[in-house]
């Protein structure tokens, strides 16, 4: 199975095997990742992985170099999870739901960044127009909630291609504000 | 101690930490406790250490914790005798504490027309004057929401450039702004305007000369019913953001002993003038040459209480309690402004320091909080509590204690590592990167220090390793087969097995 992660911008086509009896318990995996190479691990192609559910996350084990971490994760919307690591919080945007079976080649994926009202609000100012180019984490709109104003930024760098809010709408929370491609 | 203590009950007008802080206070002076809850926080913390707790309303502040009418019948029905209003909803109304006294509850607080005097700004100011006790150059009477701009830009030219545009019921950085020419007045007027009218129903404005990088100093003060005002060590509260504070210290690392004492004699001449009863405190601004100007009096307990319990043994809510009752202070003065050691308080909110932060509202499954020596973790939410979007979202007041400045800070570093909140995104990261800050060790920052620097930032506060990453990668990849692997072998129950996915990933 493949999945397309992207974190800080950067996608990745990650494949999971499972070896051996593998199953919902967890298991020994098999891990080939595509894409920029990243950590110790992340060096051999393609590397193994026991991973274990644990109550809030997983507990992996790395059988090559003998590193263990325990990763809590939490999905949070716009397809988004939060993995929390023990020093650090990474948030990665799983593609999920376009998901495939192994065969299909790791392509780096569209990029196309859909911007979600992170919680029921009122959109106070948009700050960027259709057409314009983002850079990565630049400002787009201002969110009044919580009693707080909060500014939604872009996850990376882009070109907007629609906003579908304006000033003075009040929006759910997972409500579509704009697109970035 | 009399013995009548058993029969106190007192309602708690609020919710999260500072409900609870009250709880505890109650609890030592064998008082019962009531607690009151909106819709989403029957589960609460508060709720559940409560010895009682009743039902308000829905969840909007509105239709619950500033419901005067409500917060009244359910004193009267659970047979409390005082109402302890916390700090925000009602704290600062006169009108919610007039109506106490006129349902003869006892309000744990100043006398209402003594909150209405010192509420209002402008007010404020003049009893400052009167005290004769320096403020900060500006505009002596309010500008009502129809005075003409042109009046209001003669004034500005008075006070000077830069100056603030601020709300006469402001609070918390709401219907303030800056303007530093006088070509954006009229700008800062109407949004100052509107926003005070939103926040707070009254868009009344006054002008205040923007002093270049003061640090905020203030002054709490326990005041009883007999005429003794009791002032005690400065607190350090410049670390602000967008003028709320994030993290506030006691003592100060700059003041001079003469300058506290100044400062200190100061605050209680303004709480002398106005008959001040309870807790309270007199916020000011110090400037590089270490004059110091009246900015506002907060009329309740603060949020940053803690810091001043830690560095003096004394216990502030028990304090506004017993000098409800009519009791005398009995604390020697000395006690009060001799700081012992030195205390650092860091608001944990659920925001994402790396997204401006923003409010990151959701479910906390789980929590791990430090413990050791020197350490005090004021926190509202439990796991499995899902942290509502209608209110803060503050999850703890994190208060670290240490012999001198650096070892508390050592500690504070220790503490914030050992810390875990799992479920929603935490200023945590943000307070490790400050901790290790150059002019946070040494204490040089002003009100504008932390602005300048979020201003300009774009880096996260707290960047992955290349381990990180592949651990973030690997545990996505293989959570999401596990998923899909649990979807596909539940059999004829397929679909609902995706549904039920889909539920879980549209967890907030």
């Amino acid at each position: 199975m493949i999945f397309e992660i992207e974190i800080d911008g950067t996608v990745r086509s990650v494949s999971v095997q499972p070896i051996g009896d593998a199953g919902a318990a967890g298991g020994l995996f098999q891990i080939r990742i595509v894409g920029p190479g990243v950590g110790s691990e992340g060096a051999r192609d393609p590397f193994l992985v026991d991973a274990r559910p644990t109550e809030l996350g997983l507990s992996l084990a790395y059988p090559d170099t003998g590193r263990s971490v325990d990763v809590a994760i939490t999905p949070r919307p716009a397809g988004e999870q939060l993995l929390q690591l023990p020093h650090v919080d990474v948030r990665a945007v799983l593609d999920g739901r376009r998901l495939r079976r192994d065969g299909a080649d790791g392509g780096a994926g569209t990029g196309e960044q859909r911007v979600a009202a992170p919680m029921p609000g009122r959109i106070l100012r948009v700050m960027v127009e259709r057409g314009q180019e983002v850079i990565a984490r630049q400002p787009l709109l201002v969110m009044e909630a919580m009693k707080m104003e909060n500014e939604i930024r872009a996850l990376r760098a882009g070109r907007v291609k629609d906003i579908s809010v304006a000033a003075g709408h009040s929006v759910e929370s997972g409500r579509l504000l704009l697109i970035i491609e | 101690m009399p013995a009548s203590r058993s029969a106190v009950k007192v309602l708690i007008a609020n919710r999260g930490e500072i409900a609870l802080r009250v709880i505890r206070a109650c609890r030592e002076l064998s008082f019962g406790t009531v607690a009151v809850y909106s819709d989403c926080d029957r589960s609460a913390l508060h709720v559940r250490a409560a010895d009682e707790a009743y039902h308000l309303g829905p969840s909007p502040a509105v239709d619950s914790y500033l419901r005067i009418d409500k917060l009244i019948e359910i004193a009267i029905r659970s047979g409390a005798t005082l109402v302890h209003p916390g700090y925000g909803f009602l704290a600062e109304n006169d009108t919610f504490a007039a109506a106490c006294v006129e349902a003869g509850l006892t309000f744990v607080g100043p006398d209402p027309h003594v909150i209405a005097l010192m509420g209002g700004k402008t007010s404020a100011r003049e009893v400052a004057v009167a005290a004769d006790v320096p403020i900060v150059p500006g505009t002596r009477e309010p500008f009502d929401a129809g005075t003409p701009l042109a009046e209001i830009a003669a004034a500005a030219a008075v006070v000077g450039y830069p100056l603030l545009v601020k709300a006469v019921a402001g609070g918390g950085g709401k219907g303030m702004r800056a303007v530093a020419r006088a070509e954006d007045l009229a700008d800062a007027v109407t949004t100052a305007r509107s926003e005070a009218g939103a926040a707070f129903g009254d868009s009344a404005i006054y002008l205040e000369r923007r002093l270049i990088e003061p640090r905020h100093i203030e002054i709490q003060l326990l005041a009883d019913r007999h005429g003794t005002v009791l002032p005690f060590v400065e607190r350090e509260c410049s670390i602000q953001r967008r003028h709320q504070k994030v993290v506030e210290e006691s003592p100060s690392p700059v003041l001079a002993p003469e300058t506290r004492e100044a400062m200190a004699a100061a605050a209680a001449r303004v709480a002398a003038q106005v008959g001040y009863t309870g807790a309270g405190t007199i916020e000011f601004l110090l400037d590089d040459s270490g004059a110091f100007y009246f900015l506002e009096m907060n009329t309740r307990l603060q949020v940053e209480h803690a810091v001043t319990e830690m560095v003096t043994g004394i216990d502030l809510v028990q304090w506004q309690l017993r000098i409800a009752l009519g009791e005398r202070l009995t604390v020697a003065p000395g006690q009060a402004l001799t700081p012992r050691g030195h205390a650092i308080e860091c608001r944990i909110y659920a925001e994402d320091p790396d997204r401006g932060f923003l409010p990151s509202p959701g479910l906390v499954r789980a929590l791990s909080v430090p413990g050791g020596p020197g350490v005090r973790d004021d926190r509202g939410v439990a796991a499995c509590f899902d942290i509502p979007t209608f209110y803060d979202s503050l999850i703890s007041k994190l208060i670290v204690w240490g012999e001198t400045r650096e070892d508390a800070i050592s500690r504070l570093r220790r503490v914030l590592d050992e810390y875990r909140v799992v479920g929603v995104s935490t200023t945590l990261p943000f307070f490790r990167w400050l901790v290790d800050q150059p002019a946070f060790a040494v204490g040089r920052f002003s009100t504008t220090y932390l602005d300048d620097i979020l201003a300009t930032r774009s880096e996260p506060f707290v960047l992955p390793t290349n381990d990180d990453t592949l651990d973030a990668l690997v545990a996505t990849a293989v959570a999401g087969w596990l998923r899909a692997h649990r979807a596909l072998s539940a059999g004829g129950s397929v679909g609902r097995a995706w549904r039920d996915t889909g539920r879980r990933e549209s967890l907030r």
